[in-house]
Parts: structure tokens; C-alpha cells; sequence
């Protein structure tokens, strides 16, 4: 509770609200006190006075009436007939939810098809028939707007109600042989409470405007009685001369439903932790850059190179750093594999080579990205643009959620091409009937119709390769393509990228967690931890003799065919947070060698042996010279 | 497709059926004697009673239930006696100029709505979105007959721009361009706070769809980002869109009353009004039922639109 209000007085919007609803509640009560003038005296001869004259702040209307005193007596009245609205209506739409969801069944379907059939009318509509009814009136005008408003409750609570009829509590309760009464009374009830209240602070700006629409209407209160709303129907006769008497009720009405929706909305971002921690933000196009220090200049002819790139998510205030300065390469032809549990900071290396980091949280702090020469970290949005895709293109994981839902792959496919290429539909069309066949997905022609749900994970699998493949790319991102899907279906992706690779020249960065399909497909590999690499060379000598003692306790987790009964060893403890990185080696905790030169200062990336780095002070295997 | 709209045409009869349940069980609740309520305290007793007798007050509930339902499903809805007129035509001639009102107020805030959510999802902490979070908050929050009221003193009174009230000019020629400038002024006022609810409800669903992975994808293809927010995201966003619209519809259709009452527009709901406090029960009824009913089958056009909309929905 405490906290909630905190939460709450944080909110400096909703505070104001808080602030000027309980400033307008104080006035409404303390009214009767105030030496005011009687609202419902008529004085013609002081007829439409002015604002500000003589004996009347704010004027009078047309009987000569003070504006002032009617709009305090007008302002408790329309509160307190919009709050015993809330009222009536929480209780009664509570008690049906509540009996609803608690008994289920048969009871639970009748009370909701008649709930249903009242939100089948519009809103005002039923408010009006009522009215209609019982005649216009104040009262009646109250029933009529809380009468309206059960159905909503009646909604809410029972969805809750629900929920907690089958908790476990409940069942305890009835097996100890309470009745059902008092099983809601003592039970259920103290869990709606907090939703009946989050419900009511949601819709009581409504009531009040509800009540004063029927009163504007004439519908509700009767004069010489007046709340906001019939204040604001008798004067609209006079709206043109003198304008004044509309506008003083009308700008309390909109002063009061605004304040109540301020801290309608202080209270529901109080409530809702996915607001507070500005998890709902929108990441922008291409991931913010940075860059502290000198960045790295290109060196050589690489194709795709990554000099001490640095990716962290800021959080609050709480910095992340998933990558903390790795250096990668390929070239034409090559398949590097870059492997390492979850949370290694691989994806996030991956991201980043094309801004595609979720930003915020995400910035890039350092570093290079050179594609032929050329830096891609802090490039003008249009130059990433026109080579994501077309010259560096990614295939993700999880095709399901990577693919839109609401088009048709060939659709996707079309637009791939034509986000490059001034081909025309028809065109472009066959070019995606040629891109399907090209990763064997069978019947091209129909598949090219196909929505995303209507295929099998395979098949998706594969539309996201030829997407990747539409504008004939020259490096490929492939970010753990194949983690879900089966094995059979795996070995026949990892066949045609290898394919695609041969006869297209194809660079390939392959991210994956799998050492098996490393094995099968990558030239050269790079094992990440903590955001680092830790260990690089030929897939052959890292396979064969891991240099690292974190690669080699990664590898013996992997089960092998045929080896017997051999244990599977697990990695003791877990990856570093890597907000609160230790010096020294990430691994040092977990590693069973781990002395003390291992935890202070900072282990570089050294060479060992002929064509591998290794980050180690004391490295599995010795230096080889010749492999 | 035929199939589903046959489906939900179906699945519509029960919520007909309930709705006139309603507006019939509402009306029955009418405190004392109906016919002195029509006819007023000075009623002899053979007036009352011929008038029981006419309305078939005489007879049963569940069987007045029937008679009436079977009326109006051959299209009697009664007489009006305060207007002296069969009450279907009324409310035929009246709905027309409220589905005018309603209707276009409906497509501003439709479109006003979405758009204003979309650039505020993608401006999300700019400017813009601080402006557009502001101004729905004062739309969501005015109500629409003091809006009204403002608008006939400022843009009709002081600028001259617009005519002050009615549907149609006094003198003049009934045509589009006079139609257009009387409708104005109106039909805004009765899309701003519907406007206000699309806007929140667009800008959050844009949010949640703009995290998710497929979009990464798109950018990842090298598609333009205008393209990302307006064909990828919305596209997404607007299957949780389209219910909220509906909502909206009802709130539009019913709180043009208010709307009509300010602008002294011919509508259904100023009828209402009128019929309210005349205690002209069955133009009351008759008009209830007839709008509610409008309102199950737009909603039923809702449903069709989701469907066309979102492939993964079976039809």
C-alpha cells in the first residue's frame, strides 16, 4: 500500500489530479458552511450580471440567480449523485460477477448471457429507455446510469471471481464445511476488493458525466434543484448573449472529469508493473550509438569485421553490459560459428552489426562494425537501410513470431525484394516463387499464398532463409535458425545453408548454442561469455582441444552417440549478471582451476598456437606451434 | 466467407430477441397506470380504459410480450400518440439524419484516432506523442454537448464560419456543400471524446506490436521505417483496433443525443428526448428497439471486417 502511493505521488500528473479532485470534494463539503447566497433565489432585475461584478463572483443566470452558490450546490450534488452511482453500481455489478464466477455453471451462463445482452445496446441508449420508465427525475436518472454500468462490473469481477473459485484456499474452506455465503464473504470478497476499487476509479468520471448528460437533457434533476449538467441545459437558451452561464458549470464538469481520469490513469500506472519498469517502449529504428574513445579504424580487406564492439541495455539506472568490446571477422565463403550459453551476449553481437538492437534499452558504447572498409556503427539511418537486407541480411530464430502473422510469405518475400529493387509485383512475384523453390520448399506456386500459421515450423524456417537470400546478400546473420526446430528438420536447414554457401560465396555468422552444428557447418568458431569472447580458432583445434576451460566444460555437457555411458557434467553456479561484472575472468567463479591471478586486471585475448586466440591465464592445452 | 456472415447473422437472433426482452420488461416497469401516465390526471375513466384496451394493457404480460414482437416483426411498431404518426416511419425519417451525424462522426474519429495513435506510438516520449497525450486527455475528459456549445460560440457565433444549428439551411438549396457546412460542427464535437479513447488504445496497442519480433524482421529486411509503422505495425495493431472501434460506434450513435439536442439536429435521439418527456411510450420503445437493433447487425459488420482482416480468425 505504501508503496502504491509512492508510486503514485512519483506520477506528478496524477498528483495534480489527486490534488484538485480533493480540492473540489473539500469545497463540495464544506458548501452548506459558506456564506453564500441562496442558490435558488431569483432576483430578475440582477439578471445575467456580469463575472466579477458586485455581489456575484461569477454573475448570475437568467433569474438573477448567484453562480457562485449554484455551481458549489450543483458541484456536491453532481458528485455525490455520480459517486452513489459508482456505488451502487460496484455493488450490484460485484455481487452478480461474484455469484456468477463462483458458482459457475449453469448460474454463471444465464447471469452472463443476460449481462451480454445489456452491453448488445448502446451505453446512453439503455440509460434512456430507463429514464423512459421510472420518468425524469434525479433519483432516476441515478438508477438509470448506475443500472447501466452494471453489466461492466458484472464482467470484471466475475473474470477475477473465477480465477480465485478455483485457488486452493477456497477448496481448503469448503472442505472445512463453510457455506458458500460465508466463503464469499471471508474468502473472495477481500480479492475483488483491490479490482472492484482499480474498476471504479476507471469509470466514476464517466458516471458523473452521464448523470449530467441526462440532466442536460432535462431528464434529470428537476429545477429549481440543479446539478452541473441541467445548470448547463438552462443556460444554453441563453448561450450566445451571455455566454458566461454556460461556461462556469461546463468548465467545472470538464475540471472534475479531468482531475478524476489523471488520477484514474496515476492509479492504473501504479498498478501495472509493466509500465513502471518502461518495459512498453517502442524501439526505435536503428539502435542509439554512443561512443566513448577513439573508434577503431579498418585495417585490411575483411568483409565483415567487428573491432571492440561495446552493446549495453540501460536500464534505469542500471547499465548491462552484453558486450564488452568483441572483435570478430569473416569473409567471403566463410562460415564463422559463434557459440555460448544464453545470456552470452551473443544475439545482442549479432543485433548490433545492423542496429537492430532494441533501443531503448539498448546503446552501443564503442567499437567498429567494417563492412569492406566501411564503419556501420553511427551511419545515417538511410545507409543501414539499404544494406539490411540487400548486402548483410539476418535469419532469426523462432519463425512463428519473426514472420508477420497478417501476410502472405510471398507477400513478405515480394516486399523484401522490392525494399531494394524497382521490380514490379509481377516480378517480384516470381522472384518469390523462385526464392521458395531455391530452399526446396515444394508446390512454390501455392506456398507463395500461404500465411505464415498454415506452414510447419520447417517450411517457415525456410521462408525466412529465402527472405534472407531475396537481394542475394554477401553475409548472412543466422541467429540460432535452427533452436527451434526437430532434429531431422535442423539437419536438412543446415544442408541447404551449407549449399547456399558454396555456390553463392556466401559469409555466414552462425550464432548458435549447439557445438554439434557448429561442427557440421562453421570453418572457424568463437565461444562468448559475459559478453566477451573467450576463445577463437579453427572448429577442428577448438573441437579437438579446447583451449578455454569454460569451452571445454561446455562441450563435455554435450551428450555424444555412441560414447557409452559417459557423465554429463554440468557447469557449476551460473553466468555473471552483467551489470556487476567481477574482475579479472567472467569464468573465475565457476571454474575449477580459478587462482588468484585469474581474478584481477584484465585478461587479454592472446594468440596460442597458430590460429587461435585464446582469454586465459592458464589455457586447457599448451601453446602448439604447428596444428 | 458467405458462410460466416450467415453464421453471425444467426448467432444475432437470440441477442435480438434479448434486447426486445429488455426494452419490453423496462417499459413494463413503468410506475402506475400507463394510460393516465398518457393521457394526465384529468382523464375520465372511460378514456383510460378504452386507452388500456388499445394498447392492449388489458391482456397478460407474456402475451402483450408476443403481440407486440409479432407487430413489430411485421414491421408495426404501434402509434405515436403524441405526433399522430405510425411510430416506424418517425423513427425511419429521424435514424436517417442521425445515421448522417453519427455515421461521419464515426469516420473522423476512426481515422483521427488511429492516425493520432500511430504517430504518437512513434514518436513515443516526443513531442508530438506529449501533445497528442495532452489533447486526448482534454478530449477524453470535455463533455461533448459543453464542447458542442463552445464550438456554436466560437465558430459559428464569433467566426461566422459555420451555421449555428440544424441539419439543413432555412432558405436555400438542401445540397452536399449545404449539408457539409451544417454538419461540421456537429459531427466533430461527437467524435472528439471517442476520438480521445481510439487514440489511447491505438498508441498502447502500437507500443505492444512494435516490440515484437516481427517487426525486428522487417527492419532487418531494409524495409522503410514509415513502411514498419504504417503497413507492418498497424496492420498488426488494428486486429485489436477494430473491436475498440466498435465500442466506439455505440457511444457514438447513442451520445449523438446530446450532440442533437445542442445542434438542434432532426435525429433519433432528440426524438427520444422529446418522446421522454412527453411520456410517448411506444415512440420510446419503438425507438429503442430499432437502434439497438442497428447497432447487433454494425456490430455484426465488425466481426466480418476482423475476420477479412485477420486470416488467422476461421470463417
Amino acid at each position: 500500500m505504501k508503496n502504491f502511493l509512492m508510486l503514485l505521488a512519483r506520477n506528478r500528473l496524477a498528483l495534480g489530479g489527486l490534488v484538485v479532485m480533493g480540492l473540489v470534494v473539500l469545497l463540495a463539503l464544506v458548501t452548506p458552511l459558506l456564506p453564500l447566497a441562496d442558490p435558488d433565489v431569483t432576483d430578475t432585475a440582477n439578471r445575467f450580471k456580469r463575472p466579477f461584478s458586485e455581489g456575484a463572483l461569477l454573475g448570475t443566470d437568467h433569474l438573477g440567480r448567484d453562480l457562485l452558490s449554484r455551481l458549489l450546490w450543483g458541484t456536491r450534488l453532481s458528485l455525490a449523485v455520480g459517486f452513489a452511482a459508482a456505488i451502487i453500481a460496484a455493488t450490484l455489478g460485484a455481487a452478480i460477477g461474484i455469484i456468477a464466477g463462483y458458482y459457475g455453471g449453469r448460474t454463471d451462463n444465464i447471469i452472463m448471457r443476460g449481462v451480454d445482452m445489456l452491453m448488445a445496446f448502446p451505453y446512453i441508449l439503455l440509460a434512456l429507455a430507463i429514464v423512459a420508465a421510472l420518468g425524469p427525475g434525479l433519483m432516476n436518472a441515478l438508477i438509470a446510469v448506475a443500472a447501466v454500468n452494471i453489466p461492466f462490473f458484472a464482467r470484471n469481477i466475475r473474470g477475477i471471481t473465477v480465477g480465485i473459485a478455483h485457488k486452493e484456499f477456497v477448496d481448503a474452506a469448503r472442505l472445512s464445511g463453510m457455506t458458500d455465503a460465508r466463503i464469499i464473504l471471508t474468502e473472495v470478497l477481500p480479492n475483488v476488493i483491490p479490482v472492484i476499487v482499480i474498476a471504479m476509479s476507471t469509470t466514476i468520471g464517466w458516471m458523473i458525466l452521464e448523470t449530467a448528460g441526462l440532466s442536460f437533457l432535462g431528464l434529470g434533476s428537476q429545477p429549481p434543484q440543479a446539478d452541473l449538467g441541467s445548470m448547463l441545459g438552462e443556460a444554453r437558451s441563453a448561450l450566445i448573449t451571455n455566454p458566461h452561464t454556460s461556461i462556469v458549470p461546463g468548465a467545472m464538469i470538464l475540471i472534475i472529469v479531468m482531475a478524476i481520469n489523471l488520477l484514474g490513469d496515476g492509479v492504473r500506472d501504479a498498478l501495472d508493473p509493466r509500465l513502471k519498469s518502461g518495459a512498453l517502449s517502442r524501439p526505435m529504428p536503428a539502435t542509439m550509438v554512443q561512443r566513448a574513445g577513439p573508434v577503431p579504424t579498418s585495417e585490411g580487406d575483411t568483409l565483415l569485421a567487428l573491432r571492440g564492439l561495446k552493446t549495453q541495455f540501460h536500464v534505469e539506472d542500471r547499465v548491462y553490459k552484453a558486450v564488452g568490446g568483441v572483435d570478430l571477422q569473416v569473409n567471403p565463403g566463410e562460415c564463422l560459428g559463434v557459440i555460448g550459453e544464453s545470456g552470452s551476449g551473443k544475439s545482442v553481437t549479432a543485433l548490433s552489426i545492423m542496429g537492430l538492437v532494441a533501443s531503448p534499452p539498448g546503446v552501443i558504447t564503442g567499437g567498429a562494425v567494417h563492412y569492406k572498409g566501411e564503419d556501420l556503427i553511427g551511419a545515417p539511418y538511410e545507409k543501414l537501410r539499404s544494406l539490411r537486407g540487400d548486402r548483410i541480411a539476418y535469419i532469426f530464430q523462432d519463425p512463428l513470431a519473426t514472420l508477420h502473422p497478417l501476410y502472405t510469405v510471398g507477400d513478405q518475400l515480394i516486399e523484401a525484394v522490392r525494399a531494394h529493387h524497382l521490380f514490379d509485383r509481377k516480378k517480384a512475384r516470381a522472384h518469390a516463387i523462385e526464392l521458395l523453390t531455391s530452399v526446396r520448399i515444394p508446390n512454390a506456386e501455392q506456398r507463395v499464398d500461404s500465411y505464415p500459421h498454415e506452414m510447419s515450423g520447417g517450411m517457415r524456417q525456410r521462408v525466412g532463409i529465402a527472405m534472407a537470400l531475396a537481394n542475394d546478400p554477401e553475409v548472412i546473420i543466422a541467429d540460432e535458425p535452427t533452436t527451434a526446430l526437430d532434429v531431422t528438420v535442423q539437419a536438412q536447414i543446415l544442408s541447404l545453408l551449407d549449399d547456399l554457401r558454396r555456390e553463392r560465396g556466401l559469409a555466414i555468422i552462425f550464432i548458435t548454442h549447439d557445438f554439434g552444428v557448429v561442427a557440421q557447418l562453421c570453418d572457424r568458431v568463437a565461444v562468448m561469455y559475459a559478453g566477451r569472447i573467450v576463445e577463437e580458432g579453427p572448429t577442428k583445434t577448438i573441437l579437438d582441444a579446447p583451449a578455454h576451460p569454460y569451452t571445454a566444460r561446455l562441450m563435455a555437457c554435450v551428450p555424444e552417440l555412441g560414447q557409452g555411458r559417459r557423465e554429463l557434467a554440468a557447469i557449476p553456479g551460473l553466468p555473471p549478471v552483467v551489470d556487476r561484472l567481477p574482475e579479472g575472468c567472467a569464468f573465475a567463479d565457476r571454474c575449477h582451476k580459478a587462482g588468484d591471478t585469474c581474478r584481477q586486471g584484465n585478461i587479454e585475448l592472446v594468440r596460442h598456437g597458430a590460429e587461435s586466440l585464446v582469454r586465459c591465464v592458464a589455457p586447457e592445452t599448451p601453446p602448439q606451434e604447428a596444428c | 466467407m458467405t458462410g460466416y456472415i450467415l453464421k453471425r447473422l444467426v448467432s444475432a437472433i437470440p441477442v435480438l430477441f434479448g434486447i426486445s426482452i429488455i426494452v419490453f420488461v423496462i417499459m413494463a416497469m413503468i410506475p402506475g397506470d400507463p394510460a393516465t401516465a398518457i393521457l394526465g390526471s384529468y382523464a375520465t375513466p372511460d378514456n383510460v380504459e378504452k386507452l388500456n384496451r388499445d394498447l392492449g394493457l388489458d391482456k397478460p404480460m407474456v402475451q402483450r410480450y408476443f403481440i407486440w414482437l409479432g407487430n413489430m416483426l411485421q414491421g408495426d411498431f404501434g402509434r405515436s400518440f403524441s405526433l399522430n404518426r405510425a411510430v416506424l416511419d418517425e423513427v425511419l425519417d429521424r435514424f436517417g439524419a442521425t445515421l448522417v451525424l453519427a455515421g461521419t462522426a464515426f469516420v473522423l474519429c476512426s481515422l483521427l484516432g488511429v492516425a493520432a495513435g500511430v504517430v504518437s506510438a512513434a514518436r513515443q516520449y516526443g513531442l508530438a506523442d506529449k501533445a497528442i497525450t495532452f489533447a486526448v486527455l482534454l478530449g477524453i475528459s470535455i463533455p461533448s454537448f459543453f464542447l458542442g456549445m463552445m464550438m456554436i460560440l466560437i465558430f459559428a457565433v464569433k467566426l461566422r464560419w459555420f451555421p449555428v444549428s440544424g441539419m439543413w439551411p432555412i432558405y436555400g438549396a438542401r445540397d452536399l456543400s449545404a449539408l457539409i457546412s451544417h454538419l461540421t460542427l456537429p459531427a466533430l464535437a461527437l467524435a472528439v471524446v471517442a476520438t480521445g479513447v481510439i487514440a489511447r488504445l491505438s498508441r498502447s496497442a502500437m507500443l505492444e506490436v512494435l516490440r515484437q519480433d516481427f517487426i525486428r524482421t522487417a527492419r532487418a529486411k531494409g524495409v522503410h521505417e514509415r513502411s514498419v509503422v504504417w503497413r507492418h505495425a498497424l496492420r498488426a495493431a488494428m486486429v485489436s483496433i477494430i473491436p475498440v472501434l466498435g465500442v466506439q460506434a455505440g457511444f457514438v450513435l447513442s451520445g449523438a443525443v446530446y450532440i442533437e439536442m445542442v445542434f438542434q439536429w432532426p435525429g433519433v435521439g432528440r426524438m427520444l428526448v422529446d418522446a421522454i418527456l412527453k411520456r410517448d411510450i411506444l415512440l420510446v420503445q419503438g425507438g429503442v428497439v430499432f437502434v439497438a437493433a442497428c447497432y447487433v447487425m454494425f456490430n455484426i459488420a465488425v466481426d466480418v471486417a476482423q475476420s477479412l482482416l485477420d486470416p488467422r480468425i476461421k470463417t
